[in-house]
């Protein structure tokens, strides 16, 4: 029997029990529905991740007081907490004097949480207080909308002055232009002297709620105890690996440590950063994926059933077929195009919901959504390999029919 | 043509007359019951020739029906040879019976036998799907067919919306568009009313009269009536096989 028409009495009997049908392919459809979801879910966060949360840039690397491993592994930190010193003002002069690789290095500390900002009668509270040096805004994501960032003279002589981000703005100056204006940071008094260009949001967490003041300032004003986070940018992505070497060697050099010693520093690439987020998001998807696979030995073992009593239920049609001159293998391949046709409309409806998902989820969250072609043909391949697959023994059953047994069955 | 049967069943006949398109040599059909062995058929040796209108009779149980499945190519022989249209049958596989059940047999059934969610057009066209002739072709042919029992303006309707006449055609119309070398009509008034059978009858004395081979079962003598000759069965053996009062008749 040539294909179409198999295909066309598949989707005649799909059509004629409807209900049965969908239920048959619940766990096909939510098998389908999850993996493209997953696959989408991931690249939509991977995607947003790194063109928003890589604040480094690609050819930036941070020395910080911890390596990522460190802060990501309990055991190495509780070592490395012992061991490891915040990164200090003098050590960040020392790295920014003697490397000759990098082209920018900066110096940033910064606290979140229990400040109060005051500008005439407006407040706002837990707003990020940075202090940057004033060559920070090199490697920074944002750009200046209006006025100007801290200049080397503000940072040198400790100027009060204040740069602030569009939240800042919009909040205590709603109306005005905030340049000029005098801003309270926990009861001291800045000048603002420019505006950050809106970043938006990152997880619904705002990147816009900042003030910048003189790293110098920011010492005297909260102390120094907490590290300097020093960014040091290279020529090129290719120069990384040397600057990397650099800056350990130096670091290394700066803190008098013995060559069998360990680091008691980190080196944060934002390459290393992605890697560990793409690590995190794969084990989420490879979980998601085990589970959609569950769902899809489900669905096939269910195919397999309701296909069985298709067989049972049309033993008389079988025989008819093969009285007509139906051979087993044209018999064999209309029950196996049967639960493919099945199987495949299981994983069209999946992708359909997945699609859905995926614009409702682009509305919904500022995640880059779009339906992964390759995942959605990848889907709709597994699931009607699914039913092939899950359609061989009741198709053989149906093949190995004797004709005038089928004929003379009741159904 | 001297084809009698040797007691082993072994030695081969003469090749069959080219008028002969049935040919059956000591046909043995043993079934397996439990531990039992029961025999259908034991050692039926029946000739048919081209444009023949035969019945075959027998009370049930006699291996009518048996022999009739095998003439048919949906069972085999235990033992014994069948020859159709030159071709020793009793030797093929299963696809090879699947094209001869196609393209030399044409079946009517007592009931029917139609796909009920096809319509009467696609019930017709099966055949021909099964010989792999192309769609066009295909609903031009059944068209056709339809057209030979009268059944044109109903070919979009589906059997459940047919009457049992109107089905049993649609029926025939299938069994003909292959244009076989036997029809072979098992009960096909069974199911239906006394006028009906005799319009159906009808049908098949006209199909005999284009040129068709009719082989028709049936345990109606009124039916058996229509065809020119009547083998009987009993016990799985040929009783009896002589024309009927229509056959003496066409003779003279």
């Amino acid at each position: 029997m040539p294909l179409k028409e198999s295909i066309f009495v598949a989707l005649d009997t799909l059509w004629s029990h409807k209900l049965r049908s969908f239920l048959t392919l619940l766990g096909i459809i939510v098998s389908i529905w999850t993996l493209v979801a997953v696959v989408s879910l991931v690249q939509g966060v991977n995607g947003y991740v790194g063109a928003k949360i890589a604040h480094l840039g690609s050819n930036a690397i941070s020395v910080s007081q911890f390596s990522l491993e460190e802060m990501t592994d309990q055991k190495l930190f509780r070592e490395a907490r012992k061991r490891n010193k915040p990164i200090t003002m003098a050590e960040y002069d020392y790295l920014r004097d003697h490397s000759r690789l990098a082209q920018n290095v900066v110096a940033s500390s910064s606290r979140g949480t229990g400040t109060n900002l005051k500008a005439g009668n407006h407040n706002m509270t837990d707003v990020q207080v940075e202090g940057d040096t004033a060559n920070a805004i090199a490697l920074a994501v944002y750009d200046v909308a209006a006025g100007r960032f801290l200049s080397p003279s503000d940072v040198a002589r400790g100027n009060n002055v204040v740069f602030i981000g569009p939240d800042i703005a919009n909040q205590l100056f709603p109306g005005v232009d905030p340049i000029g204006q005098t801003l309270n940071v926990d009861g001291h008094d800045y000048q603002v002297i420019g505006e950050a260009t809106v970043q938006g949001n990152v997880f619904g967490q705002s990147q816009d709620s900042f003030v910048i003041i003189p790293i110098g300032v920011y010492h005297a004003i909260y102390g120094t105890k907490g590290s300097v986070e020093v960014d040091a940018q290279a020529s090129s992505a290719l120069a990384l690996p040397a600057l990397s070497d650099e800056l350990r060697m130096l670091m290394r050099s700066v803190r008098h440590l013995h060559y069998a010693d360990p680091d008691t520093f980190g080196l944060i690439g934002a390459d290393s950063l992605m890697a560990l987020f793409h690590q995190l998001t794969g084990v989420i998807a490879a979980v998601m994926i085990g589970v959609a696979f569950v769902f899809l030995v489900v669905g096939g073992i269910v195919i397999m059933n309701i296909m069985l009593a298709a067989v049972t239920e049309r033993t008389r049609e079988v025989g008819i077929r093969k009285a007509l001159g139906a051979r087993r293998k044209d018999i064999l391949s209309q029950f196996l195009v049967e639960a493919a046709v099945l199987s495949t409309v299981g994983g069209l409806l999946g992708v359909a919901l997945a699609w859905a998902f995926t614009l409702l989820a682009g509305q919904l969250t500022p995640l880059p959504f779009a339906l992964p072609w390759a995942a959605v043909l990848v889907a709709l391949g597994i699931s009607t390999t699914v039913g092939l697959f899950f359609g061989i023994y009741p198709a053989q059953k149906a093949a190995k029919l004797e004709p005038i047994t089928a004929l003379r069955s009741e159904s | 043509m001297a084809t009698a049967a040797s007691p082993l069943g072994t030695v081969p006949p003469v090749l069959p007359a080219t008028d002969v398109v049935i040919q059956t040599v000591d046909l043995w059909k043993i079934y397996q019951m439990g531990t039992e062995q029961v025999a259908a058929l034991r050692g039926v040796s029946i000739e048919i020739k081209r444009n023949e209108y035969v019945a075959i009779m027998g009370p049930s149980g006699s291996g009518k029906s048996t022999l009739m499945n095998l003439i048919g190519c949906l069972d085999s022989p235990t033992k014994g040879q069948y020859w159709l249209n030159h071709q020793q049958v009793s030797e093929l596989d299963d696809d090879a019976l699947a094209h001869i059940r196609n393209h030399e047999i044409g079946f009517v059934f007592q009931t029917f036998n139609l796909l009920a969610r096809a319509t009467a057009l696609h019930n017709v066209e099966l055949p021909l799907i099964y010989a792999g002739v192309e769609s066009a072709q295909r609903s031009a042919r059944a068209l056709e067919a339809l057209k030979k029992v009268d059944l044109v303006d109903r070919k979009d309707h589906r059997p459940n919306e047919l009457s049992g006449g109107q089905r049993q055609r649609v029926a025939i119309a299938r069994a003909l568009i292959n244009n076989p070398s036997i029809l072979l009509a098992d009960e096909p008034t069974g199911n239906l009313d006394s006028t009906t059978s005799n319009e159906i009858m009808g049908l098949m004395d006209r199909l005999w009269s284009q040129g068709n081979t009719v082989v028709l079962v049936t345990h109606e003598p009124d039916i058996a009536e229509y065809a020119h000759r009547v083998i009987f069965i009993r016990d799985g053996q040929v009783a009896r096989d002589e024309p009927t009062a229509r056959g003496r008749k066409a003779r003279v």
